[in-house]
């Protein structure tokens, strides 16, 4: 049995993503014309062997819950182990307040119960809100082989995040240095994708909760950078961080180039996600597509271009939609000019309508608004 | 458990009439429209009707089919007191036979019913491309108290000679059944879609097989032999699209249908929706020199090239500078640049090398000369190939004869 567990964190940390977060988590952002950005993190595990994965969940997940079902979508959906859903149950920050999770060493005192379920010796961390396709066990073979007690996946890409995490390791590979907050950034980014033994685990949260301390990054990876071997991974593929409006559509953006879809959806680590039942695409005589992802059951009569298009989204004859993303459902009437927006669910523009963006600050449309 | 209806999905012809395409599948895992295979269609349908039981019967080639079909969960169909079940011939203590005809394999298969109980079985075909509530029909079959109702639709006149035609009286009740008439009397067609009473039919499969000589067929035994006996026969009319897509032009004609809603083919529309499996492949995308237009197209598809009048598949390429027009490209077709596909159906994961030019425009062809282009699943040709129109090729890319 291959000894990996998953622990995917999804409660609502501070973000920049303005109305896109008005309905729900980061973990379930609409992302690549049908997924949603667990799926990436699902099937990451789901791809390294991982049979049981536990969903940390902390407000506005009622979308997120309704996305992930029985988990049935990731082969989940088993007798022992699978997809565990991890409310909040009995927290009592400031005795009997709910108030959203400081850090994820609190989140996981929180499941404290669960972790004691855990049947493998090894877990992987995970942040809900990252968008990559990492080969996890490899990472889980190199982190075993290297006698880590702690391996941290890191980025190498030029891309800062909101609020990210940054290591600087040595030439052996051992991380000597955690930052944040930064002004500016240096050394890797951590994409929050930590390799750890349960044992271990266990153990920090238990030190956690009896100091009362909650912060994974602070009390843990600064505080015991000497004293723990913390070792780096860096990948070197795309890897996405869903934290800001800006950062969602400049990754977005970047998938239309060939070469990072090849990356990110390479055919060996399949990325699986819900089915969105609708039928096939359609182009009209007067459509002209190009440069654009689009999804399943979109029906395209005008004109797009450099643009996302989710499943059932319509663009009517003589509209324009350029550097667009547009959730499910979407509906641009004739004529409506768009570019540099990113439309919510079920968002309709009416006839005639014209809504510029700009690439740097890219106007959102909030669920359901008719413009 | 007892069921009030079950449906039995006669699934285990060969599809001769589709040649290659059904040379390693059965028919109705050929895949229609882009995103469907043919079964999807009734299986959906069974479960938009609220039928949560169906007997799938297979035969020819069940491999590809019995994969798709899975546990049923693609149609909601994934039940612990029903489901899909996949039912091919087997051997028992007094031997064992093939499925000898359509009635047959429901003779052979009474015990599986049986486990329901139910009052009604709706026979299903696993050819046709059609949106239809069946409890509508059954509750037809229930107010009319027939023993058999049989779903009808109107076909032009000209063309009723072409199908099992049924002669009703004033409460359309079934007086008469005519195959093939060359004076048809009335120009409502046998759809090859049953209600049966169980009981009934149980004793009628039964006589069936006791008859030496009978063909052990629905249409040319079983329902003439009802009639005969007098039993009540009730009519049900379905308006609505339907086809039968057993042929290479039917097929094609089908899948054009899809791409223009007026013929009454509306696959956006979600209040009755076809279901599919679902491929973990990416998103479409259509490239910096797409032209696409009056097309489907579906996840995987990369497409750089020009694309008109056409239904793609899931994972099909179509490189810069290459062309396809009045095409069905089934799932993992490559078309690489400077090629042209026309009036052509092909099959999945076909490679059609530079150059290639596949099929003709009808125009400035001789009509005798004219016809579709089929290419069999896994054929690859090599650059600069020509395949002329009305001409089929095998999987080795041997011409295959219609």
């Amino acid at each position: 049995m291959n000894g990996l567990h998953g622990i995917i964190f999804c409660y609502e940390k501070r973000n920049d993503l303005r109305e896109l977060a008005d309905t729900r988590s980061a973990a379930s952002m609409p992302f690549g014309g049908r997924y949603r950005a667990i799926d990436f993190g699902l099937s990451n595990l789901v791809n390294a062997g991982v049979t049981d994965v536990g969903i940390v969940l902390h407000g506005r997940y009622q979308s997120l819950i309704d996305h992930l079902g029985s988990g049935k979508n990731w082969d989940l959906s088993r007798k022992r182990g699978g997809l565990k859903l991890l409310p909040p149950f009995a927290y009592e920050r400031q005795r009997g307040g709910t108030g959203e999770f400081r850090g994820k060493m609190e989140a996981l005192s929180g499941v404290r119960s669960y972790l004691d379920t855990i049947r493998q010796n090894y877990v992987a961390l995970m942040d809900g809100d990252l968008v990559v396709n990492l080969p996890l066990s490899e990472i889980l073979e190199k982190h075993l082989r290297s006698g880590a007690d702690i391996t941290a996946v890191c980025g190498n890409d030029s891309f800062a995040v909101d609020n990210g995490t940054y290591f600087e390791p040595d030439g052996e590979g051992r991380v000597r240095e955690v930052l944040y907050h930064m002004h500016t950034p240096r050394g890797y980014r951590g994409l929050e994708v930590y390799i750890i033994s349960t044992r271990l685990l266990k153990n920090l949260v238990d030190e956690c909760i009896s100091r009362d301390q909650y912060s994974w990054r602070h009390d843990i990876l600064q505080a015991k950078v000497g004293e723990l071997n913390i070792r780096s991974f860096i990948w070197t593929g795309f890897a996405a961080q869903i934290r800001s409006v800006q950062e969602y559509y400049d990754r977005s953006m970047q998938l239309l180039d060939p070469a990072i879809r090849a990356d990110l959806f390479t055919p060996e680590r399949p990325i699986r996600a819900k089915n969105a039942d609708k039928s096939s695409s359609y182009a009209g005589p007067t459509g002209h597509c190009v440069n654009s992802l689009v999804g399943d059951g979109c029906n395209v009569e005008g004109v797009v271009e450099n643009s996302i298009l989710f499943p059932g989204v319509v663009v009517e004859e003589g509209a324009r939609v350029r550097n667009c993303v547009l959730f499910p459902d979407t509906v641009i009437r004739r004529n409506a000019d768009l570019a540099h927006i990113i439309a919510d669910k079920q968002v309709e523009v009416l006839a005639d309508r014209t809504l510029i963006g700009h690439s740097s600050y890219p106007l959102v449309l909030s669920k359901g608004a008719c413009v | 458990m007892k069921k009030e209806c079950i449906a039995m999905l006669l699934a285990g012809g060969q599809g001769s009439r589709l040649y290659v395409l059904t040379g390693e599948m059965a028919k109705p895992a050929v895949p229609f429209g882009g995103k469907y295979r043919i079964i999807d269609f009734p299986l959906s349908n069974c479960a938009n009707s609220g039928i949560d039981t169906v007997g799938v019967l297979t035969q020819y080639r069940p491999l590809e089919l019995n994969a798709y079909v899975d546990n049923g969960q693609t149609w909601d169909l994934d039940s612990s007191t029903g489901g899909v079940h996949i039912l091919p011939p087997y051997q028992s203590a007094a031997g064992g036979t093939w499925y000898k005809g359509t009635a047959n394999a429901i003779f052979q298969n009474i015990a599986f019913v049986d486990r329901y109980d139910p009052e009604y079985v709706v026979i299903l075909s696993g050819d046709h491309i059609y949106k239809m509530d069946y409890s509508r029909m059954v509750k037809r079959h229930k107010e009319s108290g027939a023993a058999c109702t049989i779903s009808v639709m109107e076909v032009p006149w000209a063309e009723a000679s072409r199908f099992g035609i049924m002669n009703v009286d004033e409460h359309d009740m079934v007086e008469e059944f005519e195959e093939k008439p060359k004076q048809p009397k009335s120009n409502l067609a046998s759809m090859g879609i049953y209600v049966f009473t169980w009981k009934t039919l149980r004793a009628y499969l039964e006589a069936d097989e006791a008859d030496l000589e009978s063909e052990n067929d629905f249409g040319k035994n079983v329902i003439p032999a009802m009639l005969g006996r007098g039993e009540k026969m009730a009519a049900y009319r379905f308006e609505g699209y339907w086809k039968d897509v057993g042929t290479l032009e039917s097929l094609w004609d089908a899948n054009m249908d899809m791409l223009s809603p007026e013929s009454g083919l509306d696959l956006l529309d979600e209040s009755w929706p076809i279901y599919a499996k679902s491929v973990s492949i990416p998103t479409a995308y259509l490239g910096r020199h797409a032209q696409v237009s009056h097309s489907a197209f579906n996840r995987g598809d990369d497409l750089e090239g020009t694309v008109e009048n056409s239904v793609l598949s899931a994972g099909v390429n179509v490189e810069e500078g290459a062309r396809v027009s009045y095409s069905v490209l089934m799932p993992g077709v490559t078309v690489k640049a400077g090629a042209t596909v026309e009036y052509a159906i092909i099959g999945q994961d076909a490679l059609i090398r530079e150059n290639c030019r596949v099929g003709a425009s009808p125009e400035g062809v001789d009509p005798l000369a004219w016809g579709l282009t089929v290419l069999a699943p896994g054929c690859a040709l090599e650059a600069g190939t020509a395949v002329p129109p009305k001409t089929m090729l095998s999987k080795n890319g041997e011409e295959v004869a219609r």
